[in-house]
C-alpha cells in the first residue's frame, strides 16, 4: 500500500499536513508532518503534494542494518535518511526528518483531501 | 498554545515595540480576529480622529482558530476608514493569517509613521522594522517576491500594498498572495499613510491541542457533513462566479450604477461556464475543504499571458456589468490590474460606474475625465485604474472617492449610491428586503458580508425558518416581515465567525445545514480548552456588533444613515425580473425597529445602558 497523487488536483489547502501532525504528534505543526504541500503561492503552478512513495529501493536506507519492514512503521526519521531519497519524500525540521508510515493502514491525510489529489494505491 | 498568542504594539514613528499576551478575559469576551480588532480601535476612535494621522491604529488580527482544523483560516485588519470616514475592517483569506499565528502571535497594533519606506518581519515570536525603500513602487505581487527573496525563504508570507496604498488611494487593499485581498475600506491607504509597505511573517512554533484525538475525530465528521451540502458542492465546482448567474436570473445586480438589475440573455458571456476556458484549476485559502478559487490563464487574445487567480463575482459584477461591461477577458484583466496595483475592485468599479452616469447625464464632462467615459468601453476602464492608481489627472479626482463629490458638485450626490459614506457593491437591493436592510445597517457601511441573509431566498419553509432564527420570517424574498430578525441573527453570526478566523461560505451562507454556534462551541473547548456554550458565543456576537455600533455612534451615525440610496426608495427598477421593485420606506422602518430592538438599542439605533451593561461593554470592552 501506498499513497498516490495527482498534482493536477491539490488544491493547495495544508490539511493534510495538518491531520498529519495532529494524529502523530499531538498538535499541529505543518512542518512536522510526512506530507509536505510544495507550492508557489505566487506563481500559477501546480502545487505538488511531497511524501514517501513507498519505492521499494529504499535508498533512504542504504548502509543500515536495520529490518526495512520496521522502519516503514515508523514516523519520526532522521536528516541523513530524508538526504538519501532521490523523491524528497521527507521532510525535515532541524534533524528529524517525518516518514509516512501510512497512520497504520489508515491514512489521515486521504480523509480530509476534498479535491482527492491523494488516494491510496495498493 | 492558542490561548497565549500575543499582541505586539508597534510604534512607526520611534520605532518601539511591545509584545503582551492577550488577556484571557479578552479572549472570552470577544475570541479574536475582527472582535479582539474592535477593542483596539475603540481605545482610539474619536469623531476627529483623521485615518491618516499617525494616531489611527492599523490592526491586524487572525481569528481565535485561526491556523487550526476549523472552517476556514481567516483574518481581520481594521483601522478608521479614510474612504468612508468610520470605521474600517476587511477580512482577509489566504496562507498569511495561518503562517502568523505559527509564530505565537494573533495581533498587531500598528501606530506613528516611519520617516522612509519599510516593512515589518514577525518570525516565531519577535518583530523586526526593516528597510523597504527598494520595494517603493512595486506591484503587490512582485512586492512579496523580492520579501520572499531578501529572506532567503519561500515559506514566508507577506501582506503589502502596491502604488494604489502608497498613493493613499482612498480606497487601496492589502493583499497576500495573488488575490487574497483585505480589499474594503481603504486599509492599504492607512498602510501607505504610515510608510509601511509590508508585513512579512514566518512561524514555526507547534501549536498545542487540548483534547487530539476527538478534536481530529470531530473535524473529520463535520468536514463530511459540510461536503455533502449542495452549496460547498458547487462552490468547490464553479466558485463564487456562480452566484453572478443567480444574481442576473432574479434581478439582484448593478448594472450600469443600478439603472437596472439585470442583463438578461447577455450575462451568458459572464456566467461561472464562460470562465471554465480560463480556468486551470481550483484553489483553497489555507485549511479550507471547499476550494472555491479558481486559477486562470488567458492563452489567446489581447490580453493574452494574463495568469493570476480569480475572478470571483464581486469583482466580475463591479468591473463587470455595474460598468455596462460584458467583456469578460477585460474584465478578468481589469481584476488583475486592481490586484497588483493594490485597488479593491468593488470600491473601484463603484466610482467608475458613478462617474460614467453622470458622464451619461451630462453632469461632468469631457473637460473634467479628459477621456470619453461610456458604458461598457473596457479600454476606457482600463485606462481609468491606471490613472487612479497612479493619482493622474482624472484619476487624482476619482481617487479620493467620496470626496470626489465637491469636484462633481452636489447634482452629482445623488448618483453616488453610498450608505454611511460607503458605496454600494456589485448588487441592487431593491427585491431582496432582508439584504436590503443588511446593506442600510452594515457597520462598515454599505456591506453584503457583514449579514448576507440569505437563506430566504432558498425557498424553504416558514416553520424551518422559525426554528432558525428564533422568530417568524417570510420566505419570501421580496417581503419585509421578519427581516429585521434575519439581518439581526447573521450579523451575530458573521462577528463571531470573523472573531474565530472562519469563512462565512463554510457557514450560515447559502445552507441552513452548515456549522455554527453548536459546532463552533464544541471546536473551541476540543482545541483549546476553553469552554464557551452555543449562547455564550452568541452573545459575544452582540458584544462585537454592538461595540462597533458604538463607534459609529460616536461619528454622530444613528437611525437616520441606517439607510439606502435614494435610488432604492424613489426609483422602482425598470425592467427584468426585479420590475417595480422598490423599498417602501413605511416598511423600511418596520424591519429597523424590530432589528434595534433585538440588538437592544433604542428606536434610534443608539445602544442602550442596559445592553451595554448586560454585554459589559462599560469595562473598557
Amino acid at each position: 500500500m501506498r499513497i498516490k497523487v495527482d498534482p493536477q488536483k491539490c488544491s493547495g489547502c495544508h490539511l493534510c499536513e495538518m491531520v498529519c501532525s495532529l494524529f502523530h504528534l499531538n498538535l499541529i505543526n505543518t512542518e512536522k508532518s510526512a506530507i509536505r504541500i510544495k507550492k508557489d503561492d505566487l506563481d500559477t503552478s501546480l502545487n505538488s503534494p511531497l511524501l514517501c512513495r513507498h519505492c521499494k529501493e529504499m535508498k533512504c536506507l542504504d548502509g543500515e542494518e536495520v529490518i526495512k519492514d520496521e522502519e516503514k512503521n515508523r514516523y519520526l526519521w532522521n536528516r541523513v535518511r530524508a538526504e538519501r531519497c532521490p523523491l524528497e519524500g521527507l521532510s525535515v525540521v532541524e534533524e528529524i526528518a517525518y516518514h509516512c508510515d501510512l497512520c497504520g493502514g489508515d491514512p489521515q491525510c486521504i480523509k480530509v483531501c476534498t479535491p482527492k489529489a491523494i488516494s491510496i494505491a495498493r | 498554545m492558542v490561548l497565549e498568542r500575543k499582541v505586539a504594539f508597534i510604534n512607526l514613528t520611534d520605532d518601539s515595540i511591545e509584545i503582551k499576551p492577550v488577556p484571557l478575559d479578552l479572549r472570552k469576551k470577544l475570541l479574536g480576529g475582527r472582535g479582539i480588532n474592535m477593542h483596539f480601535l475603540s481605545q482610539s476612535y474619536t469623531p476627529q480622529l483623521d485615518p491618516f494621522s499617525p494616531d489611527n491604529p492599523l490592526i491586524f488580527g487572525a481569528g481565535l482558530l485561526t491556523g487550526t482544523l476549523g472552517f476556514g483560516s481567516r483574518m481581520n485588519i481594521t483601522s478608521k476608514s479614510p474612504e468612508s470616514g468610520h470605521l474600517g475592517d476587511a477580512n482577509v483569506g489566504g496562507d498569511f493569517g495561518a503562517e502568523w499565528v505559527k509564530s505565537g502571535m494573533s495581533h498587531l497594533v500598528i501606530k506613528g509613521k516611519s520617516k522612509c519606506a519599510i516593512y515589518l518581519l514577525i518570525k516565531n515570536g519577535k518583530v523586526e522594522i526593516r528597510d523597504a525603500q527598494k520595494l517603493k513602487g512595486l506591484d503587490t505581487v512582485e512586492t512579496q517576491k523580492r520579501i520572499r527573496q531578501e529572506l532567503g525563504d519561500e515559506r514566508s508570507q507577506v501582506a503589502c500594498i502596491g502604488l494604489a496604498g502608497e498613493n493613499r488611494v482612498r480606497f487601496a487593499g492589502i493583499r497576500t498572495g495573488l488575490k487574497n485581498s483585505a480589499g474594503r475600506t481603504g486599509l492599504g491607504a492607512v498602510m501607505g499613510s504610515k510608510n509601511l509597505k509590508a508585513v512579512a511573517v514566518r512561524g514555526s512554533l507547534d501549536i498545542t491541542i487540548s483534547d487530539p484525538v476527538n478534536y481530529q475525530k470531530y473535524y473529520l465528521k463535520q468536514i463530511k457533513t459540510l461536503m455533502e451540502t449542495k452549496w460547498v458542492q458547487a462552490l468547490g465546482r464553479y466558485g463564487t462566479p456562480l452566484l453572478f448567474q443567480y444574481a442576473n436570473a432574479m434581478g439582484f445586480l448593478s448594472v450600469r450604477n443600478n439603472q437596472c438589475t439585470t442583463v438578461g440573455d447577455q450575462g451568458d458571456t459572464l456566467e461561472a461556464e464562460a470562465l471554465e476556458p480560463f480556468s486551470t484549476g481550483m484553489l483553497s485559502c489555507f485549511g479550507c475543504p471547499a476550494h472555491c478559487r479558481h486559477r486562470f490563464s488567458i492563452e489567446e487574445g489581447k490580453y493574452r499571458g494574463t495568469k493570476g487567480e480569480g475572478p470571483e463575482y464581486a469583482s466580475i459584477g463591479s468591473l463587470g456589468t455595474k460598468l455596462g461591461n460584458l467583456d469578460l477577458q477585460n474584465i478578468i484583466y481589469a481584476t488583475e490590474l486592481c490586484n497588483r496595483y493594490g485597488l479593491d475592485t468593488i470600491s473601484t468599479g463603484s466610482y467608475v460606474a458613478w462617474a460614467m452616469e453622470l458622464y451619461q447625464r451630462g453632469i461632468i464632462d469631457q473637460e473634467i475625465t479628459e477621456i470619453p467615459l461610456n458604458w461598457g468601453d473596457g479600454e476606457v476602464i482600463l485606462e481609468l485604474l491606471h490613472r487612479i492608481a497612479r493619482r493622474k489627472g482624472f484619476g487624482n479626482i476619482l481617487a479620493e472617492g467620496p470626496h470626489a463629490g465637491e469636484v462633481f458638485g452636489e447634482a452629482s450626490k445623488d448618483y453616488l449610491l453610498n450608505i454611511k459614506d460607503f458605496p454600494i457593491e456589485m448588487t441592487d437591493e431593491r427585491l431582496p428586503k432582508s439584504f436590503a436592510l443588511g446593506m442600510a445597517t452594515s457597520s462598515r457601511g454599505a456591506c453584503h458580508m457583514r449579514s448576507r441573509p440569505s437563506l430566504d431566498v432558498l425557498g424553504l419553509p416558514e416553520d424551518v425558518l422559525r426554528k432558525i432564527y428564533g422568530g417568524p420570517v417570510s420566505s419570501q424574498f421580496s417581503n419585509y416581515s421578519g427581516k429585521g430578525r434575519m439581518v439581526w441573527w447573521h450579523e451575530l453570526l458573521n462577528a463571531v465567525c470573523d472573531s474565530l478566523g472562519f469563512c462565512r461560505f463554510l457557514t450560515v451562507f447559502s445552507s441552513p445545514h452548515a456549522p455554527q454556534y453548536r459546532q463552533f462551541s464544541k471546536l473551541i473547548a476540543l482545541s483549546t480548552g476553553l469552554v464557551l456554550t452555543p449562547k455564550e458565543l452568541r452573545t459575544i456576537g452582540e458584544r462585537i456588533y454592538t461595540l462597533e455600533r458604538t463607534m459609529l455612534v460616536k461619528d454622530g451615525m444613528t437611525r437616520k444613515e441606517d439607510t439606502l440610496p435614494k435610488r432604492y426608495f424613489d426609483e422602482p427598477v425598470v425592467e427584468g425580473p426585479a420590475q417595480g421593485e422598490v423599498i417602501l420606506r413605511e416598511a423600511f422602518d418596520k424591519m429597523l425597529d424590530e432589528y434595534y430592538r433585538l440588538h437592544g438599542w433604542d428606536g434610534n439605533g443608539v445602544p442602550k445602558k442596559e445592553t451595554i451593561r448586560r454585554l459589559g461593554l462599560d469595562e473598557g470592552n
